[in-house]
């Protein structure tokens, strides 16, 4: 069991990260890493909806979808539940704990439309994860996620102020040039399998 | 609006990845075979016309406070149709895109097309920007998945074409392709994601670049002809 | 507090509506997917391993964690067995076929999503990947890339994916000796 998570850990941080290698969150990925500042908060909302919305889609599937065997039901309900999660995390965090709200509010409405989240609790279905594998997935899944946003921000604050390259790539190709690079890197860890 | 103006905004001058540069996951994760990213685009093209006809069909029957959410049920709902149809009909497309078919929900392209155009259009415009917008996405797609497949494995159209037994279509993905070039003389590296991030950059960045410099050219007629007006006037 | 009630009313219609539609397509298109299933499932088996049934049988599901199902030849020919397990980028499912001398009669991958050009070549019909899985056959309990001792010659590149399918076809092979 152990084994299993710290495979399963690894295996959503570093090699096949979700962004690097299996594309899930490009767009917040490439529109809130202008500064470091913003990554994180990105990062950390991220981590936080996505360990909520797989345990909470995790359990609705098993005992609503898959006993009543509506499995067809499964991409509405689960786009419906993120959405709704996103909301109360919202509402909770602005009552309870105005300092983070302050943090992660404003981009707690850009994540239900963040495939990284859909695609995880998709995921978790599909590699018949249990409870505590898809929690653990999706939290690691996020924090993945936050690994590649910050790392990416850095590259970008220093390509913007001091690389050159031609003027038709200013914007958005030079981005998507250096995450292509920051992909090569972590294919290095490709080479990694632990226990099998 | 004109259906020809439409056609060239979907298609080049609002192109959805190359100029809105909205659902750009999806564009960099299938495109590795051009059997892939036609079937993607296609699908794509036909959630979004569905879409927005149904969208700007009930445009004005829908409370504004809760419009996002019913645009997200109905996108849904398109999606899972053909999610369904695919995994009976096209089993190999369903099992090669796996979970970036339920994914289109989330595809800004379509909630963004929602939201920016078919609240304010009739049905028939919002037809035709479907249409258009998805036939903008699925070229998108192609050259990307020409490019890769060529570059990284001297090959067109694997998956779609084989030429074994003479040239033919195959919709089950077993098609082979045509080999322009030995597999070994291929830079593999561009099958993997990398590839998918930098060509999608380079193609962006021509995008700008041909974009820019139509602008320029636009700018220097104008100024060549307002020149021209002032000599004669003088 | 009356217009949030006319507002949840009228997304709770519209999902019903939309859930209703989807119910009548599913229905029109369940028979059509399971027959799909079917197919794929019937022609992996049949690439590995001849017969013209097949049938479950029981297996020690504890010790063998990544075996599917054992299933038994009609004809006597062996069993063929289904597994799932990780490979470089994935979870793969494979079908293997196994013969009543324990030998593996080939394999076939059902389902995927390895690196394309690289894990992929494991599954594809190109000419690469029919002649890397054509190497199984014949190979016992202990089959293994070169690497790892063996007579496998890794796939380029995918020397992860390569690994893991032969020591998946090992377990499968040993888990159908534990029938004895």
């Amino acid at each position: 069991m152990l084994t299993n998570i710290i495979s399963i850990s690894l295996g959503a941080i570093l090699i096949n990260n979700f962004i690097f290698s299996q594309f899930l969150g490009c767009c917040p990925f490439l529109g809130c890493s202008s500064k470091v500042e913003t990554a994180t908060g990105m990062g950390l909302a991220v981590v936080f909806v996505m360990g909520l919305a797989s345990a909470i889609c995790w359990v609705i599937n098993e005992y609503v979808l898959m006993a009543l065997n509506l499995k067809f039901l499964q991409t509405l309900t689960f786009i419906l539940v993120i959405a709704a999660l996103v909301q109360f995390v919202e509402m909770f965090l602005k009552k309870s704990i105005p300092s983070l709200y302050s943090a992660l509010g404003i981009y707690l409405p850009l994540i239900t439309t963040n495939c990284a989240v859909l695609g995880v609790v998709l995921l978790n279905v599909q590699n018949n994860y249990n409870f505590i594998e898809s929690v653990v997935y999706g939290i690691t899944g996020g924090l993945g996620f936050m690994l590649a946003i910050v790392l990416f921000a850095s590259v970008r604050e220093r390509v913007d102020y001091t690389a050159e390259y031609p003027k038709c790539f200013e914007g958005f190709p030079i981005c998507l040039v250096s995450a292509g690079l920051l992909a090569l890197a972590f294919m290095g860890f490709s080479g990694m399998q632990i226990f099998s | 609006m004109n259906i020809k103006k439409q056609f060239k905004e979907g298609l080049i001058t609002n192109n959805p990845v190359l100029v809105q540069l909205i659902g750009m996951c999806a564009t960099m994760a299938i495109t590795t075979t051009l059997f892939n990213g036609v079937g993607m685009g296609l699908s794509v093209l036909i959630i979004l016309t569905c879409c927005n006809v149904a969208i700007s069909a009930i445009r004005k029957i829908i409370p504004n406070e809760i419009r996002l959410a019913i645009f997200v049920v109905i996108i849904a709902g398109f999606v899972t149709i053909v999610d369904l149809l695919l995994q009976a009909f096209i089993p190999a497309l369903s099992a090669a895109l796996g979970v970036f078919i339920p994914l289109i929900v989330v595809n800004c392209i379509i909630i963004g097309r929602a939201e920016a155009f078919c609240q304010k259009n009739s049905v028939g415009a919002s037809f035709f920007d479907g249409v258009f917008q998805g036939l903008g996405y699925t070229l998108v797609l192609i050259v990307m998945c020409v490019v890769r497949e060529f570059l990284g494995s001297g090959k067109f159209g694997g998956g779609l074409i084989d030429i074994a037994n003479g040239f033919r279509f195959t919709l089950d993905g077993t098609g082979a392709g045509i080999q322009l070039f030995p597999a070994d003389f291929g830079a593999s590296i561009l099958t993997l994601p990398f590839g998918g991030f930098l060509t999608l950059g380079v193609l962006i960045a021509v995008m700008q670049f041909a974009l820019t410099r139509s602008k320029k050219k636009k700018e220097m007629k104008e100024l060549a002809a307002k020149n021209a007006e002032k000599e004669e006037e003088e | 507090m009356n217009k949030i009630l006319k507002l949840t009313l009228i997304l709770c219609l519209v999902c019903a509506i939309v859930a209703g539609i989807l119910g009548v397509v599913n229905e029109l298109t369940f028979d059509r997917i399971q027959e799909q299933q079917r197919i794929r499932t019937e022609k992996a088996y049949a690439a590995v391993l001849q017969s013209d049934g097949y049938e479950e049988v029981e297996f020690d599901k504890e010790s063998f964690p990544t075996v599917d199902s054992i299933n038994k030849c009609t004809n006597g020919a062996g069993y063929v067995v289904t597994t799932t397990f990780s490979g470089a980028q994935s979870k793969l499912t494979m079908a293997v076929g196994v013969d009543n001398e324990y030998k593996c009669t080939g394999i076939s991958i059902i389902s995927h999503a390895e690196t394309a050009g690289l894990g992929a070549n494991a599954a594809s019909t190109s000419e690469i990947g029919v002649n890397w899985r054509a190497q199984f056959v014949g190979e016992d309990e202990n089959v293994a890339i070169t690497k790892a001792g063996g007579n496998i010659d890794a796939l380029a590149g995918a020397t992860i994916t390569s690994r893991s399918v032969a020591n998946a076809t090992g377990t499968a092979i040993r888990a159908v000796e534990a029938l004895g």
